[in-house]
């Protein structure tokens, strides 16, 4: 846990600030005769400035690790006579990134590309489909949408086909709706039209066209 | 900056002008001069002599390289010390970092390193070692080489509030441990035949 420093009076915290320049020289005259000043009256802040020289002498005392300096110099000069040797060394870890990089970016690109081409190309058939828009598949000549009422049964239904030769080229599609063609091309479909709307059970009958 | 400063700067100045035209000489100058006060700054954060002859050789290298490119915003000392201090930190991932030692080896130390100094070197590291990298470095470059704060948020590319703040921190820290290490030390010195 770090203990702030004691401060004896109000002038302390001035006077820790102020000592590492006046040790260092780079405070001003006069910063450095109020330190004086101060530390002749502060017996705390004096131990401190002591500690501090203390310090400062022990980090100003030459390095106790060896190091050859004319052996150092004579190395680096001969590097560069060499700067062609020196620099690819350099430049290959520098462009082992860099192709590692630009090969990342190549493989996004890729994918975002083949991304790209697929959206494109399912964008053709939509899955769905507006009014304006032709049926997937050819109206059949004659044909009927016919929506059956929920309580008419299965056998009606079937009745009611074969009484009018019709039968169901399509649906139920979402709202229940089948469409029935003739069975024969010569049916009038007005005619089979009004009975289908007479008939008992049949919510909604209308012919289907080509144009909405 | 007092006058001894500034005519050093000039002088710094002038072989870094001779640099960037290629001459060779210049650079040996300057490598000399700065050998002593990098060593001492790199020596807190590796004690392996080839990575520090690697770092200094780096920093002048890119030193020789950039001379044109210096604009004179900060001092050369600045300046260069900037380049140490990341060709360090370069160094220190590559080869890993390493605590400052509390027992140096007996052939690692010079032979002519007072017992006085080596009492103090070990009070030191002892009070270094409760610091994080970032404080050390900071102590280091305002106690050891005297910078400012401005010269070393320079050097460390970090806003002077940082430095400040990593300052106050670190001599709260160094207030705490170093009068009970120079206490310890001083038994320890009375017990020693």
């Amino acid at each position: 846990m770090t203990m702030l420093p004691n401060y004896s009076s109000q002038d302390c915290p001035r006077a820790w600030e102020m000592m590492p320049w006046v040790l260092q020289d780079s405070a001003t005259q006069q910063q450095g005769e109020w330190l004086t000043h101060h530390l002749a009256h502060c017996e705390a802040c004096r131990a401190e400035f002591e500690q501090q020289k203390r310090l400062q002498h022990a980090l100003s005392l030459p390095s106790n690790v060896e190091v050859d300096m004319e052996a150092g110099l004579q190395r680096l000069l001969g590097r560069l006579d060499a700067p062609a040797v020196e620099e690819p060394q350099r430049a290959r870890r520098g462009g082992w990134l860099t192709r590692a990089l630009a090969a990342a970016v190549l493989i996004q690109a890729i994918g975002i590309g083949a991304l790209g081409l697929k959206t494109w190309s399912s964008g053709n058939d939509a899955s769905y489909r507006t009014l304006s828009q032709e049926p997937a598949t050819p109206v059949t000549a004659g044909a009927i949408r016919v929506v059956p009422d929920a309580s008419m049964t299965l056998s009606d239904w079937n009745a009611l086909l074969h009484s009018l030769q019709l039968q169901v080229v399509g649906g139920p599609n979402d709202v229940g709706a089948y469409t029935v063609a003739p069975m024969a091309a010569t049916a009038s479909q007005q005619n089979t039209l009004q009975q289908l709307r007479a008939a008992h059970g049949v919510r909604l009958a209308e012919p289907v066209t080509d144009t909405p | 900056m007092n006058d001894a400063d500034l005519n050093t700067d000039a002088t710094d100045r002038q072989l870094l002008q001779r640099m960037a035209a290629g001459d060779r000489a210049a650079l040996a100058i300057l490598y000399r001069n700065y050998h002593g006060r990098l060593c001492r700054f790199l020596s807190r954060q590796t004690r392996r002599p080839e990575v520090i002859e690697e770092v200094i050789n780096d920093c002048f290298w890119i030193a020789w390289q950039k001379a044109g490119d210096f604009r004179g915003d900060s001092r050369v000392s600045t300046w260069i010390m900037g380049i140490a201090y990341r060709c360090g930190l370069k160094a220190l991932r590559q080869h890993g970092e390493e605590p400052v030692e509390d027992n140096i080896p007996e052939d690692r130390i010079p032979a002519d390193d007072p017992d006085e100094d080596r009492v103090l070197r070990d009070w030191l590291s002892k009070g270094l070692e409760r610091l994080s990298h970032d404080q050390r470095v900071v102590v280091e470059l305002v106690y050891g080489e005297g910078h400012t704060l401005d010269d070393v948020a320079a050097i460390m590319q970090c806003p002077v509030g940082t430095v400040k703040a990593r300052l106050f921190h670190a001599r709260v820290k160094l207030r705490n441990v170093l009068p009970a290490l120079a206490e310890r030390t001083a038994t320890f010195k009375e017990q020693a035949p």
